[in-house]
């Protein structure tokens, strides 16, 4: 039977982010103004009494401010003793009187601090909760936490298994929709539970060496398809999530969408062995008195009535269990083994356009393959370069912790670029008598399959119409377990004329960055591999090509983010090439062209590695 | 002219939310009207819900409830 688990996390934070901000507007301020305190400790004690009348254990993650409470520090023993809530403790919620007179700074993001200030810090909130409770916690979070962070904690407090370590696709998008104000840059991680290695918090331990010895849970459950295009805080599970993107009818009050991006997380056992996993972790600032954007405070306490009650109609229901942190992490351990992927076939459940996508994650990378472009590939992280990537003050990152990407189509286009250059994808154009078709305008669907170790797409196929040939092709895209491959293969199942002949060029598109700027390519260096008929390419923006007839393999070497990716291919009269880009297009081209016949198949293999 | 404030709530732009900024508006209580320090939008109360409501047009399944996540034999938002 198939296991869904739901983690509830509240935070009783004292001033919350953006209430001081929000209802303090006209006055000077002041985050120790009593209003403010009591407020949110009400509805701290609200947002529990919500979870625990629908049945639902929570985790309460005390902050820093609330360790200074003795009201908070008695109401989350009293609901540790009758519910079996976990307390457990949060590097969110830092800023209070206390914090700031110690530390002189407004900084509240702990992985932006400088390390020396982070353990320190940690010691601080660590003893303080010592000092409040008795115990060392076993979880904890910051709406990320870099891999430096990580490791330090658990080595000064090994009782620490769990910890909330990034929030999906919260990037470039959502620093934008707060008018460039909002530093959260964090994109590239794993949308669901993953152990994180100590090299990178969001590529996954591969082994044992790697792990870093906690199990990391996302901030949010966030919609798969809404998040990448658009802002990540309106399509998540936190129901102040959808009341931010006014995804409700504004007269009934009705949110389906909660719902069902709720039941699309736990369709998601069907692709990862019969588990499933969603969270919901709020604070107490976007539940205040006041409303929050458009939304009075009615509305706002409905919603996470309703979300609460939906999840304890599951439970009832057998079709959910509502776990602690660190229950959940003891069950992430035994469920999952290092190189298992998390899979997810998704489908969009909010603006009706019936778009598929595939998001793949493991220790060697994570990818997504988007069938409203014929199965190409749209996003690419490598992984398996375990990039060490320090981020606070006194780093090259003080904010960007973002993993980097090879190819991501919103941030450096993907198949549509205005007028000249390329953008990033991974796709094939077929071309027969002078015309090309690319794979990234045959819309289709995809089905899943697992065997032997291997997570498979089968495309259903699709028609390509020459001026007088059609190609009937079928895409199967494959990932084998633990081998940072992607294997695509082109079958031609039938043609309108059975002795014609097309080319196909399988081709990849990539750059290096986390952001829509484009990086210095300078260092980047290209191979076609081909014995005595070799080249390379270093980069120097001139536009130039390479090929070689049977190449065994093309590849980029991208010294900046310590990766190797290549492509091998089986196919007849098979032509490796690579390609230079320009200063207006800087981008590489790495790929293989060749001829396909009815009933043949055109093979490639994508291969993501660590530089040397 | 006395400055600008909150108004009853804490209203977005909507012509900003229609291009992802989540921008907070400020009210001008002589006018009786919200205003964006980003872009040119100004309007009174009921203009800025009739605005959200446009705002809500590329939620096409908002009000759908999907019941199967691999069936595409209905259409888009068709309940």
């Amino acid at each position: 039977m198939d296991q869904f688990i739901v983690n509830i996390i509240h935070r009783p934070e004292m001033v919350p982010e953006y209430a001081e901000k929000v209802t303090g507007q006209g006055k000077a301020e002041d985050i120790g103004r009593k209003a403010l305190l009591t407020e949110s400790l009400d509805i701290f004690k609200t947002q529990q009494e919500i979870a625990h009348k629908n049945g639902l254990k929570t985790t309460i993650q005390m902050t820093y401010a609330s360790l200074f409470n003795d009201e908070a520090v008695v109401l989350a023993k009293e609901h540790h003793e009758k519910y079996g809530d976990e307390i457990a403790l949060s590097l969110l919620g830092l800023p209070c009187e206390q914090f700031r007179e110690k530390y002189k700074t407004k900084d509240f993001c702990i992985w932006m601090f400088s390390m020396e200030d982070k353990k320190a810090i940690v010691r601080d909130v660590f003893g303080k909760f010592y000092e409040r409770f008795g115990f060392y916690p076993e979880s904890t979070g910051s709406y990320y936490m870099d891999a430096d962070l990580i490791n330090f904690v658990k080595a000064e407090y090994p009782s620490v298994k769990c910890a909330v370590a990034t929030c999906w696709e919260e990037g470039p998008k959502a620093y934008h929709t707060c008018n460039n104000s909002w530093y959260t840059l964090m994109d590239g991680g794993p949308w669901a539970p993953w152990i994180p290695s100590k090299q990178n918090t969001h590529a996954p331990a591969a082994n044992e060496t790697e792990d870093s010895g906690i199990v990391a849970i996302p901030h949010l459950s966030r919609d798969l398809l809404a998040c990448y295009d658009g802002n990540g805080s309106n399509f998540g599970t936190h129901p102040q999530n959808v009341l931010r993107g006014m995804i409700y009818d504004s007269d009934t009050w009705e949110y389906p969408y909660l719902y069902n991006l709720i039941d699309q997380y736990r369709y998601l056992a069907k692709f990862n062995n019969g588990y499933a996993y969603n969270m919901m972790f709020v604070g107490p600032g976007w539940m205040n008195k006041m409303g929050r954007w458009e939304a009075p405070y009615e509305l706002l306490k409905k919603s996470y009535e309703d979300g609460c009650a939906y999840y304890g109609k599951l439970k009832k229901e057998g079709k959910l269990l509502d776990m602690t942190m660190s229950e959940f992490a003891d069950f992430y351990r035994q469920k999952k083994h290092y190189t298992e992927p998390e899979c997810a076939l998704w489908r969009d459940i909010l603006y009706g356009s019936d778009k598929q996508i595939f998001w793949y994650c493991d220790p060697y990378m994570r990818a997504c393959v988007n069938m409203d472009q014929g199965g190409a590939i749209v996003d690419l992280r490598p992984y398996a370069a375990k990039l060490e990537w320090p981020v606070g003050i006194g780093t090259k990152h003080v904010q960007d912790a973002s993993y980097p990407f090879l190819i991501q189509e919103k941030y450096r286009a993907g198949y549509f670029t205005h007028y000249a250059g390329e953008g990033t994808v991974r796709s094939a154009k077929i071309c027969h008598n002078g015309e090309e078709v690319d794979l990234c305008l045959c819309r289709t669907k995809a089905h899943f399959s697992e065997e032997n170790g291997v997570r498979a797409l089968t495309l259903d196929p699709v028609e390509i119409e020459f001026a007088d040939l059609t190609v009937k092709l079928q895409s199967v895209i494959s990932f084998p377990e633990g081998t940072g491959d992607i294997k695509i293969e082109r079958k031609v199942l039938a043609m309108s004329d059975p002795a014609a002949e097309v080319t196909i060029n399988e081709y990849m598109v990539a750059c290096y960055g986390t952001t829509e700027y484009p990086e210095d390519m300078t260092s980047l260096k290209l191979a076609v591999e081909a014995g005595d008929k070799s080249a390379s390419i270093d980069y120097e923006y001139k536009c130039r090509e390479a090929s070689a007839a049977g190449a065994e393999a093309v590849s980029c070497v991208l010294p900046p983010i310590e990766t190797k990716v290549s492509m091998t291919c089986e196919g007849r009269d098979k032509v490796g090439f690579i390609r230079e880009g320009y200063a207006f297009s800087p981008m590489f081209t790495l790929g293989y062209q060749g001829t396909l016949k009815e009933k043949e198949v055109f093979t490639t293999w994508l291969r993501l590695e660590k530089a040397d | 002219m006395a400055q600008a404030g909150k108004g009853r709530l804490n209203y977005r732009c909507p012509s900003c939310f229609m291009r992802d900024l989540d921008i907070d508006m400020f009210y001008d209580k002589d006018k009786d009207e919200y205003f964006c320090i980003r872009c040119q939008y100004r309007g009174n109360e009921a203009d800025v819900l009739e605005k959200n409501q446009l705002a809500r047009f590329r939620y096409g399944a908002m009000m759908r409830r999907f019941t199967d996540f691999e069936d595409f034999s209905q259409e888009g938002g068709k309940t």
